[in-house]
């Protein structure tokens, strides 16, 4: 009988992704990183690294989207269970929370490549849409009564400031990243509140 | 004279600018010797002005962040009552919309990437915060120092947030956003429960 095991999969992933940060981090230069060095250094060959990844750029956007992804299934659930206003401006907090907690020590060096790379650009966008839609719903449940204009143009500003949010939360430590959720939430859940917002 | 070379300059830039978006390409994709091809202009010419891609960029970022520092400083400098520091935040942003070019988004991918880039982006965003924490101390007076440097923080980052957006859109939609925007800052610093 033949055991698979399940976990080398995720774990050379996981590695490949670790070792191109590493790489980044040392060289300053993504021309400096290449898939069969990457394999060179993890000690497997390159056609096994070629089974998850045809480029440097696509070992970013695969971790970038894994990440998202794994978000958006948490939110999903939160925002699926929710009944009442009260449980959808939990569900919006908790994405935040969610959020920073996924957050990882390079979580910068991710960002900057979020942000840099063309694929990894277009997916940033795409995935803003997203969350752009469900902030939109979640907003309209748990802040109800507002009118479709004002909800709208809500929605786009938390967007905004959520993505100001990443870009500074990603370049603190761990610690100080707790502290600025807690700041960053009152002041969203006081925009929220807003009775005034025309 | 001048202005002829302020023009080759702009010429440049643009078209860098232009190649790199074009192809959807990351900045390896763009060198020197193609722009100065596509230009029509000797290689030598070209690089009297940039002797790299990165010099391109660097130079785009730092003319917007220089424009806006200036501003601050200049409008700061006169500023006497609460009004007139709370008018330098409007006015920073009214004026960071109208500079910020079309092609906002491709400066901005280059910003975090380029290691000479991210310097200045790391300089200009601890200025900006320096200068930002003058003005809502001034602006909205009162205020515990631990309580106006979270404020300035949360401010600085809606700040970048903002910038992310406007550099994906058409002038008229950032105006449009703008006024929300402000309208929230406002708010933001009006908040006498924070906390």
């Amino acid at each position: 009988m033949v055991f698979v095991d399940v976990n080398i999969k995720p774990k050379l992933k996981e590695r490949v992704v670790n070792r191109a940060v590493k790489a980044l981090k040392q060289h300053k230069s993504l021309d400096k990183i290449s898939l069969p060095a990457i394999a060179l250094e993890l000690g497997v060959s390159i056609e096994d690294l070629q089974n998850y990844y045809s480029s440097v750029e696509d070992i970013f956007l695969k971790a970038q989207k894994k990440d998202w992804e794994s978000i958006h299934r948490y939110w999903d659930k939160q925002i699926l269970k929710s009944r009442t206003p009260g449980d959808y401006k939990n569900a919006f907090d908790l994405f935040f929370e969610q959020f920073v907690s996924s957050l990882s020590d390079d979580a910068d060096m991710r960002l900057e490549m979020s942000c840099y790379l063309p694929s990894c650009i277009k997916y940033r966008e795409k995935n803003k849409k997203k969350l752009r839609d469900k902030f939109y719903k979640v907003i309209k449940r748990g802040w109800p009564g507002k009118q479709e204009k004002v909800l709208s143009r809500q929605t786009e500003l938390i967007t905004i400031l959520f993505y100001g949010f990443v870009d500074h939360v990603v370049h603190v430590p761990k610690i100080e990243r707790k502290r600025i959720l807690r700041d960053f939430k009152n002041m969203l859940n006081l925009h929220l509140q807003d009775r005034k917002f025309f | 004279m001048i202005d002829k070379q302020i023009e080759k300059k702009v010429k440049i830039i643009n078209k860098t600018i232009e190649s790199m978006k074009k192809g959807n390409k990351a900045l390896s994709g763009v060198s020197l010797p193609d722009v100065a091809k596509e230009l029509s202009m000797p290689l030598k010419e070209l690089t009297q002005f940039f002797l790299t891609v990165e010099d391109v960029f660097l130079n785009e970022q730092k003319r917007i962040n220089r424009k806006l520092e200036k501003y601050m400083d200049r409008k700061l400098a006169i500023a006497k009552t609460p009004n007139d520091a709370k008018e330098i935040l409007e006015g920073f942003l009214d004026k960071f919309i109208e500079i910020l070019p079309l092609n906002a988004e491709v400066i901005l991918a280059a910003t975090f990437y380029l290691p000479l880039c991210l310097e200045e982006r790391k300089r200009a965003k601890a200025n900006y915060k320096i200068k930002l924490k003058i003005i809502i101390k001034k602006g909205w007076p009162g205020k515990i120092e631990s309580v106006l440097d979270r404020q300035t923080d949360l401010v600085l980052l809606s700040l970048y947030g903002f910038y992310d957006y406007c550099s994906r859109v058409k002038i008229d939609e950032r105006r449009e956003v703008l006024i929300d925007f402000k309208n929230m800052l406002n708010l933001h610093l009006q908040d006498r429960l924070f906390f």
